[in-house]
């Protein structure tokens, strides 16, 4: 018998169950929880640097004598600015470890897709930042009298939301940007990060930015969601309907940056960096 | 029935300042790999053996060219094909903080396996590849060759129907070596697995493989069984003598003799086919008187093989 002269078949593969989508996302949520649990330096990510930023902005608020509404208005940055670098950083991971195990290709090898990683890794990041957040809470109300339910326990959770859905679309650009240069861009990939916060408005309102500098701050969605979370605190809004802006805008960056990780994979896959990423 | 098939696959590797700088590592390279076999892509560096195999494995597209697993496009279908197949390689790596068992439930859960059957999968693969005693070490502390296990115990956890080894047993020691040979030759005789493997070992190559490919520069110089492949580069078999009182005059004269060789009372005469000529030889020095003392055939070594395509 020829084999080489037989054509080759097509066998229908089987429908894989709706299960399978929520197995592969925890798979990535195991490896995350797996690593935090091993290393050290993730005890650091999560008490150390949240802490000393507590304390350090606390205790700055004491020297300029800011009266409790405008401590607030601080401390409400620090607290955003914490939990959405742990938040995102947990979402870097799904790429990073591989990248710096070298076993990048096996994870690509895999009938994954892109949601299974950013939402897998973000749900670790979501209890991470939750983490921080209490820790902070913990640490402003002790020593600082710093209310963070002042607002209402909706807003809070709004603005929390908010705050993680920030830091996906920030991981995953942190991703793509990996992905598609190499190690090379990570720490661009990181200095990226604190610009654009620093565009929110994080310990200032956007109002003390130059004119074209806000208009940039518009297209940030944390904006928003500092500004509606302050109004609880009691400030003069600057945008109308800032949470409705907020969610919006981090809807279409979602969606751009789920985008942007595909073609850089795509991208990847064309130049052979993928493969490189593994050597 | 075929497993794989490629056609005219070509692949160009652009590096430097705007992509100045171009490497063809894939210039037209085809092959057919029948379902259940084990292939051999061999070669020397460079030759583009893990490029072919990296487009066939779905992680490198391809500039031009067509590939399919199991009749699936490689580029087009390439999600829902990672689903039946996977891939092994000798410089394996996993995230360095993670236990055998837990790399095994990452990959598998990522192959949509869960609960009992996960459970049972991770646990046979880690009773399959010897990692029983090691499953609380973490990945950085294993040894090469417990590594190397692991790569293949990952390889297998979605019973994948193809299956790719980049040179598998790339410094491993000769014992493991052997065993994780015997594994490849039991997948495909237990499980009716389709195996392409890339080598640099010739035994390796001639102890596992039904069919090998040359790869050089980017191209098949040649396909076949290793006995084709031995055939088609004509090195011929070698019959090696002990003559008393010593080599006539004329033997080289014989039909079917390539080269005859004295090194001191042996003599090594290179035949076109030694099935053929062996006998004829034989008779023709009992007519000049000669006696002969000892007498053995050796065919090629796929090797020397690889050297003459190499070259």
């Amino acid at each position: 018998m020829n084999l080489l002269a037989e054509p080759l078949e097509r066998e229908p593969l089987p429908r894989e169950p709706w299960t399978v989508e929520l197995v592969r996302t925890w798979a990535f949520a195991y490896r995350n929880v797996i690593m935090a649990k091993r290393n050290i330096f993730f005890v650091f990510e999560l008490t150390f640097w949240p802490g000393v930023a507590m304390l350090s902005h606390g205790l700055l608020t004491r020297f300029l004598h800011l009266d409790a509404r405008m401590t607030a208005f601080i401390l409400v940055g620090t607290v955003a600015l914490s939990a959405i670098q742990v938040c995102q950083l947990d979402v870097a991971y799904a790429v990073l470890f591989d990248i710096w195990s070298k076993s990048m290709k096996h994870q690509f090898l895999t009938p994954i897709g892109i949601r299974h990683m950013a939402v897998g890794s973000w749900l670790v990041g979501v209890a991470r930042g939750v983490v921080v957040f209490a820790l902070m809470a913990g640490i402003g109300s002790w020593a600082f009298g710093f209310d963070f339910i002042g607002a209402g326990p909706g807003a809070l959770a709004l603005f929390l939301l908010g705050c993680f859905l920030t830091s996906l679309v920030v991981g995953l650009l942190v991703c793509s940007l990996v992905v598609l240069f190499g190690t090379r861009a990570e720490t661009s990939a990181w200095a990226a990060v604190n610009f654009v916060v620093m565009l929110s408005g994080i310990y200032y309102p956007i109002s003390v930015l130059p004119g074209w500098v806000q208009v940039i701050s518009a297209g940030v969605p944390l904006t928003y969601f500092l500004d509606a979370f302050r109004q609880g605190y009691g400030f003069e809004p600057h945008y109308a309907h800032a949470w409705l802006w907020g969610f919006a805008l981090t809807g279409f960056y979602v969606v751009l940056a789920h985008w942007a990780l595909a073609s850089a994979i795509t991208r990847s896959r064309r130049t052979g960096l993928l493969l490189k990423l593994s050597e | 029935m075929l497993a794989v098939e490629a056609y005219d696959l070509r692949k160009t590797f652009k590096s430097g300042w705007l992509g100045q700088r171009r490497t063809e590592a894939l210039r037209g390279a085809g092959l057919q790999v029948p379902r259940g076999a084990i292939y051999g892509l061999l070669g020397p560096n460079g030759a583009g053996k893990t490029t072919l195999l990296s487009i066939l494995a779905t992680l490198l597209l391809p500039d031009s060219g067509s590939a399919s697993i199991l009749g699936y496009d490689v580029v087009r279908e390439a999600t829902a094909i990672r689903r039946r197949l996977n891939m092994a390689s000798g410089n394996a790596s996993f995230v360095w903080s993670l236990r055998p068992p837990e790399v095994l439930t990452f990959y598998g859960g990522l192959y949509g396996l869960h609960g009992r059957v996960l459970r049972e999968r991770v646990e046979t693969l880690i009773e399959q590849c010897e990692l029983g005693p090691h499953r609380k070490t973490e990945y950085n502390a294993l040894s090469t060759g417990l590594k190397q296990r692991l790569a293949m115990a990952k390889a297998l956890i979605n019973e994948p129907e193809v299956l790719f080894l980049d040179e598998p047993t790339l410094g491993l020691d000769p014992d493991i070596s052997i065993r994780l040979r015997a594994q490849i030759a039991a997948l495909r005789r237990e499980r009716g697995t389709t195996i392409i493997l890339t080598t640099h070992y010739m035994r390796e190559a001639e102890e596992l493989c039904d069919r090998i490919a040359f790869i050089k520069a980017g191209r098949i110089l040649a396909e076949g069984t290793p006995d084709e492949l031995k055939r088609q580069i004509r090195i011929g078999d070698v019959i090696t003598l002990r003559l008393e009182p010593g080599a006539p005059r004329g033997l080289t004269d014989l039909p079917g003799v390539l080269q005859v060789h004295v090194k001191g009372d042996q003599i090594e005469c290179t035949v076109d086919s030694s099935e053929k000529r062996l006998s004829e030889i034989l008779r023709w020095l009992h007519e000049q008187g000669v006696l002969v003392r000892d007498c053995q055939v050796r065919e090629p070594e796929l090797e020397e093989v690889f050297v003459e395509f190499a070259r």
